[in-house]
């Protein structure tokens, strides 16, 4: 069973004084984020025996993370939290005052089509000082949607954390169930699994590129990428019946057998791959989109260690962590091993681009050998019936970075379960990229350089 | 340079899908509509999209209405950045209880004649699967009267173009660009 340690929440001096001991004992990343999970008052919840890292953290809610009745009321990671970390590096931070400083409410209603969530900028003309997050208006309660519900429904709930990511969120929830309960996975599903978690990195950093190349006036660009992301959900309905491969993943195989269009996929790839080539390789010959995101949204240098910065948010800073190299689930330990993760250092939206780019291409190049290696059989298998209870912890990476489901099983029904989701852990950056001398103009291109999920912050 | 691929595909037959005219064989069938027909909306219409507590799918739909293959300018509609400047809001999402002044305060921006479009199992059947959870209303004609319902989750594009003609008491147009 898994130990439970909750720290009470303390007061802000009490919580300087522990980063200050913290940071002297190690400047770790992983040391920084106990001290802050124990400061903000949440419940760290040690991870059971497993594959992978031993002292691998699943953030639970813990006795403050109440359900919030308004939006008013500050989300407690995104606020204080983590910030709170990185300014003790850089010394203590004072909310800013002084002539000539607005504060630029934005949201939460925003942008074209956006989620909601609320920006306070304090500006001076166009130049940001400071940028404050108000969270806290969508919450859904999924986590206590998913406690006491059947195994089913609470994976229905899963499917719907991040709507974009469903795969990933299937296959975090499916794989703790199987670590909970013991239960094995037939070799095509584990392949099959492969092949939709990467189908849907694929589909979702081509949005994201459609989005980037929008906010910085590529039009065509932006058209392209779109075209290119229909095609894609046009397959992925042909091979799944759902544009976002939702109702396929579970807990023990496949709920639903992948249809023949699987023998398009080799012919899809070639045509992705020449598709993405041709116009990443003419945005890397325009000028205009170059100039926009080249040092916009820099992440200063302090922050490198102090967070677990995780996905293409860390891949750009040089952080070479990816869920599927260090602690490999489905069939990537064979496919991955002469590879390794897309990672540059260049932690500004250029680099976060470049990154996707890169992520692209090898989900391609995974996709590929898959298909080579033989396709996976289509036919499905009767998941196995779920007995026993447990616990139990899976780790994926999701198309924004790494994702963890800790669940507590009883037979059919979920006992309890905690999520960290990739966006409740890069949301802090965005702040912090925001406040590096950029410009208002500098924002939506900032913004959509990270594209993080709101609806996967606020839970 | 991006130019030279901006012009060739000047030399290219147009991707717009043959929705609503002819059927699109490549998308999903779409569900039933439930509209409350208007004739208000002769011309364009300018639409701003609400996120009422959603899951993120139904905007990453919404937004790919101005992809090339479902082209939402060619019916005269624009998103628009304001609810102030929208004729029609189209809200998405379980309703949780701090989005509902929310709603109520961007109702309120948007100037007479306005439409409100519930999209999305979560808005049109109280919340899907986050139904009776704390904090979620689930009803949004609580809020604000609604003028049609886009089920689905998500609604395809197709639906969300289909649903958005219906609202406005548009006939489908017969001949599409194909
Ligand atoms: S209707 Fe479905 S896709 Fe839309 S917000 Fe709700 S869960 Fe997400």
């Amino acid at each position: 069973m898994a130990e439970r340690v909750t720290v009470g929440r303390r007061e802000p001096h009490a919580t300087d004084a522990l980063f200050d001991t913290l940071g002297k004992m190690a400047h770790d990343g992983t040391a920084l984020l106990h001290a802050y999970v124990g400061a903000q008052g949440l419940t760290l919840v040690a991870a059971p025996a497993g594959p992978g890292a031993p002292e691998e953290l699943v953030l639970g809610p813990g006795p403050f993370a109440r359900p919030t009745r308004t939006g008013h009321q500050l989300f407690w990671g995104v606020e204080h939290a983590l910030p709170a970390a990185v300014w003790h590096h850089a010394g203590r931070r004072h909310p800013v005052r002084g002539r000539g400083l607005h504060l630029m409410p934005l949201g939460p209603v925003r942008g074209d089509v956006s989620e909601s969530l609320a920006y306070q900028l304090v500006v001076l003309g166009d130049e940001i000082h400071q940028v404050r997050l108000r969270a806290g208006y969508k919450r859904r309660h999924v986590v206590e949607a998913m406690a006491g519900a059947e195994v089913s429904s609470a994976l229905a709930v899963a499917e719907r954390v991040t709507g974009t990511s469903p795969v990933a969120h299937a296959l975090a929830f499916s794989l703790a169930v199987e670590h909970a309960l013991g239960l094995a996975v037939p070799a095509a599903d584990q392949q099959a699994r492969l092949v939709l978690a990467e189908l849907e990195r694929v589909t979702s950093h081509v949005g994201d590129l459609a989005l980037l190349a929008a906010s910085t006036g590529t039009v065509a660009a932006a058209a392209e990428w779109l075209r290119l992301k229909e095609t894609l959900l046009r397959f992925q309905a042909a091979l799944t019946g759902h544009r976002y491969l939702r109702g396929v993943v579970g807990p023990g195989g496949h709920r639903r057998p992948l249809s023949g269009a699987l023998s398009a996929l080799p012919a899809l790839v070639a045509a992705v791959r020449q598709q993405v080539d041709g116009v990443a390789g003419a945005l890397e010959a325009t000028n205009s989109y170059l100039d926009r995101l080249h040092g916009a949204g820099r992440l200063p240098e302090y922050a490198d260690g102090a967070v677990y910065w995780t996905g293409f948010v860390g891949k750009s800073a040089g952080l070479r962590r990816d869920t599927r190299w260090d602690a490999p689930y489905a069939d990537y330990g064979a496919l991955t091993s002469d590879l390794a993760p897309v990672a540059v250092n260049q932690p500004d939206a250029y680099g976060r681009a470049w990154v996707r780019v890169g992520e692209v291409r090898q989900s391609l190049t995974l996709l590929s050998r898959v298909m080579e290696a033989g396709p996976p059989a289509a036919a499905s298998s009767r998941p196995p019936a779920r007995c026993g209870a447990g616990v139990g912890l899976g780790r994926v990476e999701a198309p924004r970075g790494r994702l963890c489901y800790r669940v507590e099983v009883r037979g059919e029904h979920l006992v309890a379960a905690s999520i960290t989701t990739p966006s409740q852990l890069n949301w802090p950056a965005v702040p912090l990229a925001l406040e590096q001398r950029n410009i208002l103009q500098d924002f939506p291109i900032i913004d959509a350089s990270f594209s993080l999920a709101v609806s996967a912050l606020d839970l | 340079m991006f130019y030279r691929r901006w012009l060739m595909h000047y030399l290219k037959r147009p991707v717009v899908t043959s929705f609503p005219g002819r059927s699109d064989p490549d998308a999903p069938a779409r569900g039933p509509l439930d509209v409350t027909a208007n004739a208000l909306f002769r011309q364009s219409l300018t639409l701003r999209q609400l996120d009422g507590g959603s899951c993120n799918g139904c905007e990453a739909e919404i937004q790919l209405l101005a992809s090339p293959v479902y082209d939402l300018s060619r019916f005269g509609f624009a998103v628009s950045p304001s609810p102030r400047h929208a004729d029609l809001l189209l809200v998405t999402g379980v309703i949780t209880e701090a989005m509902v002044p929310v709603i109520r305060t961007a109702y309120d921006a948007m100037p007479e004649p306005r439409l409100v479009v519930a999209v999305g199992a979560c808005a049109t059947e109280g919340g899907g699967v986050f139904h009776g959870l704390p904090g979620v209303v689930g009803r949004l004609d609580a809020i604000v009267p609604v003028a049609a319902r886009i089920p689905g989750c998500p609604p395809s594009p197709n639906d969300l173009l289909a649903g958005l003609l219906a609202a406005v008491g548009r006939p489908a147009p017969t001949a599409v660009a194909r």
